[in-house]
C-alpha cells in the first residue's frame, strides 16, 4: 500500500504543536517512515506540494492570507486535521474578537501595521470542513501518536472527550477547586492531558479547550458563589476557547471583559 | 488458563457476501478447530467482535446453531469498527469472543405456533431463530415469518427468504413500505398490514419481533389485540455492549435493574413493559 | 469471635510489622486537605484522623486504566500480565468502604465471574479502623455503620487502646506475629468500649435524618419530575462523583495500535453514566442523550435498579461524592428532594 501523503502546516500560532511532533524524538523515525511526508515547513526546507491525503494544520485564522492558506490547503488534501487549540478552538488570540480589528491594529502596531489584513480569530472549522480536531496547547504526543497510528489503518482516532476533573479523580489529585476554592476549568475542559497541571498543583485553564457538552453557565454560577470575581471567570474562559458556542455565550455580551477592553472602549471614546 | 474474561479467540473470515448497500454477509470460522467444536449458542445470542487494531462491538449471529462450524454476522456498514471491518478481505482473521446474551427461550418455545415478526435490520438476530425452527421443523407447530422492509433494495436475505415462499410447511410473508420503482411482486406496506390475513392461536403461539424502535410500538400493539399475552411477545433490544458481560455498565436499561447483555437481548414485552428506558 | 487489646503505643510497631503479610498500603495526606491510600513507606506518614480518601479501595481492584491485553495482527490477543496480584495489605479502611468492597465483590461475581478481580481481592487483606464521622457522612442510612466481615482485622478505637477484632485465620496470623503488643480486654475496657460505640451510634444518629426505605418506589413515580431537570442544570457531567464511588464498576474499552500497525493494547478504563456518549451506539441513537436523563439515571440505578437486584440500594454513604462535587450537589439533598421532606 503506497505510504499516505502529509503535509504539516502552521497558520498563525506559536508553532508549539510542530515543535510537539518534533518533540517525538524516540518515534519520529518511525512516523516519518510510515508516510510520505510533502510538507512540514518547521523540520525541511524542501517542501514540494501537490495533492496530500492527511494535512496537519495548527494555528487560527487571523488575516486574510491564512484564509487564502487554508482554503488553498483544504482543495488539496483529503483529510484535514486541526491540531492544537488555537487550530481547533481559535486559542489565545481568539480571546478578544470583540475589540474591533482596525483599532486593535492601530493599538499594536501604530501606522506601520495597515498593510495588515486582520480578520476575527477563527478556528478553522469556521472556514473549512475539518475532518478531525486533536486539541491541546501544544497537542499531546501521546495522542499525536496514537492518532497517526490509527489513521494509517484508515480509523479515525479515538480521542478523549471526558473533562479533566475525571481525570484528576483517575489520578488522585486534590482537588483545586473544591478543597484549595481555586478557579479551576476542570470540569468543563476536555481531558487527554492526564490532568497535568492540577497534578502539579496548577490549575485548570481550559487549554484543551471545552467538553462536548459543557454546563458552563453551571461552572461560572459555582465560581462566583465561591467569591470569585465574575471578570475574572469571563477572562479564565476566554482564554483559550473563547468561540466555542457554550463559552461564548458566557462571554458575549455581558460586563466588559478585562481591563484592556476598557481600555479598548475608552480609545473609542477618545 | 487465562483470568480475562475479555480475551478473544482467533477466528477467520471465511467469505464475504454482500448483501444490500452496506450490509455485508460476513461467515466466520475459529481458526482452533477445539473452538470451532465446543462452541454453542442459541438464536437471539451475540458475539463481542474484534477487527485487530481498531477496536471491538457487539454483533448478532445470524446463523442457526443447528448450521455448525461456520458462524454467520450480517454486520451494517455504520460506526468506526465496522468500517474497520469493510475494509478487511476475505481469510482476514479476527478476534472474537462469546456468545453472550441469554438468547430465545427455546425449550419454552417449543410444541408451539412461532410468529416472526422482523423490520429491516430486524432480520439479522431473528434469521438464526428462523433457521433453528426450520430445521427442527417437528419441534414447532406453525411457522410463519413477516418482514418489512423500506424497499426490496433494502431487504436483507432476500433471495433465501424467497425460497422460503414456496415451502408448504411455513408461511413467509414480505413486504417493502415502497417498490422504490425496484423490481418487487410481493405485497407493499408495512409490516403490520400483513397481519390482516393471518389467523393466529395466540394462546399457543410465540412471537419474535425485532426492529427499529417505532416497529414495536406497531407490531407489540398488533398483537396485543389479537390476544398475544404479554409473556409471549419476544423482543430483541439494542444496546451499547461494551464487555458483553454485564459488568462495564453500558446497556442497562431501567436503572440497571437489567442489562440487556447479559439478561437480553431477548426480553419478554411482560418484563420491560413497565420499565423505564427501554422503547 | 478472639478479640484483644493493642495500645496506642504499640500501633506503629504492628503497623509496621505488617509489611511480611504484603506489600502495605494505609491512609495518608495528599495535597493540603485531602487523603489517599497509598504505599506506607514511612511509618510517620500514617495518618488515622482522615475523614475519607480521594479514591475508594476499588482502585486497588478495579484499576482506573490498564491494559488488559496485547495484540498482534498474526497472533491474535494475549492476556497481559498482572501488575497488581501480588499479596498486599490494606490497613486503615473504615466500616462504609469495606462495606462498598463486598459490594462490589456481589457485582464482580454476579453471572461472568470476574477471576482477575478476585485474585487480587484474595491476595489483599483488609485491616478496618474506626472512624469519626463529619458533616458528609451519612453510612447510618444506607446500613454501613458497622461491617461484620469483609476484613482480617478490625481496630476500634476506645481512647488510649485499640480493641482489635481478629475475623479469619490471616487476621489471626498477623496478630500471633506481634504477641509481645497484644493484651487481654480488661472490664475497664469493656466499658469504655460500650460508651464509646453508644456514643458513636448517637452522634451518626444526630447526623443523619435520612431515610432510603421509599426509594424505589418514589424514584418511579417522580420519574417525569423537575427535579431531575433542575439538579441537571447545576450538575457538570464532570465525572467525579462516579470516580470517587466507591461502587461504581463503569468502565469503557478502548485499543490502541503501535505505528507499525502490527502491535497493540486493549485497554480498560473507568467511564461514568454522566458522560454524554454513554448510552450511544453506532449510527447515532443515544438512549440517554439529555443531560438530566443521566444524571437521573445515576439515582435510578443506585437507589432503584440496584435495589431490585441486590436488595439493597449501592449507596454505602461514605460522602465521597458529596465532598467532591464541585456544584455543591448533595447527593442526601436529592433524595430529600424526591421524597418531598425539604
Amino acid at each position: 500500500m503506497a505510504k499516505p501523503r502529509i503535509g504539516i502546516y502552521g497558520l498563525t500560532g506559536c508553532a508549539g504543536d510542530q515543535l510537539a511532533i518534533l518533540n517525538c524524538e524516540d518515534e519520529l523515525l518511525d512516523i516519518v517512515n510510515a508516510v510520505d511526508l510533502r510538507s512540514f515547513s518547521m523540520a525541511s526546507s524542501s517542501n514540494p506540494e501537490g495533492e496530500i491525503d492527511v494535512a496537519f494544520v495548527e494555528g487560527a485564522v487571523c488575516q486574510q492570507r491564512d484564509l487564502d492558506e487554508l482554503k488553498e490547503i483544504r482543495s488539496r488534501s483529503k483529510l484535514l486535521i486541526a491540531i492544537g487549540t488555537c487550530a481547533v478552538w481559535g486559542g489565545v488570540a481568539a480571546a478578544r474578537n470583540d475589540i474591533d480589528r482596525e483599532k486593535l491594529k492601530e493599538k499594536v502596531y501604530g501606522p506601520s501595521g495597515s498593510f495588515l489584513e486582520s480578520l476575527p480569530v477563527k478556528p478553522l472549522g469556521e472556514h473549512v470542513k475539518v475532518d478531525l480536531a486533536i486539541s491541546g496547547c501544544p497537542i499531546e504526543k501521546e495522542e499525536l501518536i496514537n492518532s497517526v497510528a490509527s489513521l494509517l489503518r484508515g480509523d479515525l482516532p479515538l480521542l478523549v472527550s471526558f473533562p479533566v476533573c475525571t481525570s484528576c479523580k483517575m489520578h488522585e489529585y486534590e482537588c483545586l477547586l473544591v478543597k484549595r476554592g481555586q478557579l479551576c476549568l476542570g470540569p468543563i475542559t476536555r481531558a487527554g492531558c492526564e490532568a497535568r497541571c492540577p497534578g502539579l498543583n496548577r490549575v485548570c485553564r481550559g487549554c484543551r479547550g471545552p467538553v462536548d457538552e459543557p454546563n458552563a453557565a453551571s461552572e461560572v454560577a459555582l465560581l462566583k458563589e465561591r467569591g470569585f470575581d465574575r471578570r475574572d471567570i469571563i477572562n479564565a474562559l476566554a482564554t483559550f476557547a473563547a468561540p466555542a458556542e457554550k463559552l461564548a455565550e458566557q462571554i458575549v455580551g455581558k460586563e466588559p471583559a478585562c481591563q484592556s477592553a476598557q481600555d479598548a472602549s475608552q480609545a473609542e471614546k477618545e | 488458563m487465562s483470568v480475562e474474561l475479555l480475551k478473544p479467540e482467533l477466528a477467520r473470515i471465511v467469505r464475504i457476501k454482500p448483501m444490500v448497500e452496506d450490509h455485508h454477509l460476513f461467515q466466520v470460522r475459529f481458526e482452533d478447530a477445539e473452538t470451532v467444536e465446543s462452541f454453542r449458542h442459541r438464536p437471539g445470542q451475540f458475539v463481542e467482535m474484534s477487527v485487530i487494531g481498531s477496536g471491538e462491538m457487539p454483533i448478532s449471529i445470524s446463523s442457526s446453531p443447528t448450521r455448525r462450524g461456520i458462524l454467520e454476522f450480517c454486520v451494517r456498514r455504520v460506526g468506526r469498527v465496522t468500517n474497520a471491518l469493510y475494509r478487511l478481505p476475505q481469510n482476514s482473521l479476527l478476534g472474537l469472543r462469546g456468545p453472550y446474551g441469554n438468547g430465545f427461550p427455546i425449550e419454552e418455545m417449543k410444541g408451539n405456533n412461532l410468529l416472526i415478526v422482523a423490520g429491516g435490520l430486524g432480520m439479522v438476530p431473528l434469521r438464526s431463530l428462523l433457521w433453528y425452527a426450520l430445521d427442527n421443523r417437528r419441534d414447532f407447530k406453525e411457522i410463519t415469518l413477516m418482514y418489512g422492509c423500506r424497499s426490496p433494495a433494502e431487504m436483507l436475505f432476500r433471495y433465501e427468504l424467497e425460497t422460503l415462499t414456496v415451502r408448504d410447511d411455513m408461511s413467509c410473508l414480505l413486504t417493502v413500505d415502497d417498490k422504490a420503482g425496484q423490481e418487487w411482486d410481493g405485497n407493499v406496506g408495512v409490516a403490520t398490514d400483513l397481519f390482516a390475513g393471518v389467523e393466529f392461536d395466540a394462546a399457543n403461539t410465540y412471537a419474535a419481533i425485532c426492529g427499529p424502535p417505532i416497529f414495536y410500538k406497531y407490531v407489540i400493539q398488533k398483537l396485543l389485540e389479537r390476544g398475544f399475552s404479554k409473556g409471549r411477545i419476544l423482543m430483541s433490544l439494542e444496546r451499547k455492549m461494551k464487555c458483553g458481560i454485564g459488568k462495564c455498565g453500558h446497556c442497562g436499561i431501567g436503572g440497571a435493574k437489567k442489562l440487556v447483555c447479559i439478561d437480553g437481548p431477548i426480553f419478554t414485552y411482560w418484563d420491560v413493559v413497565d420499565m423505564r428506558e427501554v422503547i | 469471635m478472639r478479640i484483644i487489646k493493642l495500645k496506642k503505643e504499640h500501633l506503629r510497631d504492628f503497623v509496621g510489622s505488617l509489611s511480611a503479610f504484603g506489600k502495605l498500603y494505609a491512609p495518608q495526606a495528599r495535597g493540603e486537605k485531602s487523603f489517599v491510600l497509598k504505599e506506607l513507606k514511612d511509618l510517620s506518614n500514617l495518618r488515622l484522623d482522615y475523614r475519607r480518601t480521594i479514591l475508594p479501595p476499588k482502585k486497588f481492584f478495579n484499576r482506573p486504566d490498564e491494559t488488559i491485553l496485547n495484540f498482534s495482527s498474526d497472533n491474535g490477543y494475549q492476556a497481559a500480565a498482572d501488575a497488581n496480584g501480588g499479596r498486599r495489605v490494606l490497613f486503615g479502611l473504615h466500616a462504609c468502604d469495606i462495606k462498598g468492597l463486598e459490594i462490589l465483590d456481589w457485582v464482580m461475581r454476579d453471572g461472568y465471574r470476574d477471576e482477575k478481580y478476585f485474585q487480587r481481592r484474595e491476595r489483599t487483606a483488609v485491616i478496618g479502623v474506626s472512624c469519626e464521622p463529619d458533616e458528609s457522612c451519612f453510612c447510618l442510612a444506607m446500613q454501613a455503620d458497622n461491617v461484620e466481615t469483609g476484613y482480617d482485622l478490625f481496630l476500634s478505637d476506645v481512647n488510649s487502646c485499640y480493641l482489635v477484632t481478629v475475623r479469619t485465620s490471616l487476621g489471626d496470623d498477623m496478630v500471633n506475629a506481634n504477641q509481645e503488643l497484644f493484651q487481654e480486654v480488661g472490664k475497664d475496657t469493656i466499658e469504655a468500649f460500650k460508651k464509646k460505640t453508644h456514643a458513636h451510634a448517637r452522634k451518626l444518629d444526630d447526623m443523619c435524618d435520612l431515610s432510603v426505605s421509599q426509594m424505589p418506589e418514589l424514584i418511579e413515580l417522580e420519574y417525569m419530575s423537575d427535579i431531575w431537570k433542575d439538579y441537571a442544570k447545576r450538575c457538570l457531567s464532570c465525572g467525579s462523583c462516579t470516580m470517587v464511588c466507591p461502587t461504581c464498576t463503569c468502565y469503557d474499552i478502548r485499543d490502541e495500535v503501535e505505528l507499525d500497525q502490527q502491535r497493540g493494547t486493549r485497554k480498560k478504563r473507568w467511564d461514568s453514566c454522566f458522560f454524554p456518549d454513554y448510552a450511544a451506539v453506532a449510527g447515532g441513537e443515544n438512549f440517554r442523550a439529555e443531560a438530566y436523563s443521566r444524571f437521573r439515571y445515576r439515582y435510578l440505578h443506585k437507589q432503584d435498579g440496584f435495589v431490585a437486584k441486590y436488595g439493597r440500594s449501592s449507596c454505602v454513604g461514605c460522602g465521597r461524592c458529596i465532598e467532591i462535587c464541585p456544584a455543591k450537589i448533595d447527593l442526601r439533598d436529592v433524595i430529600k428532594s424526591i421524597e418531598g421532606v425539604t
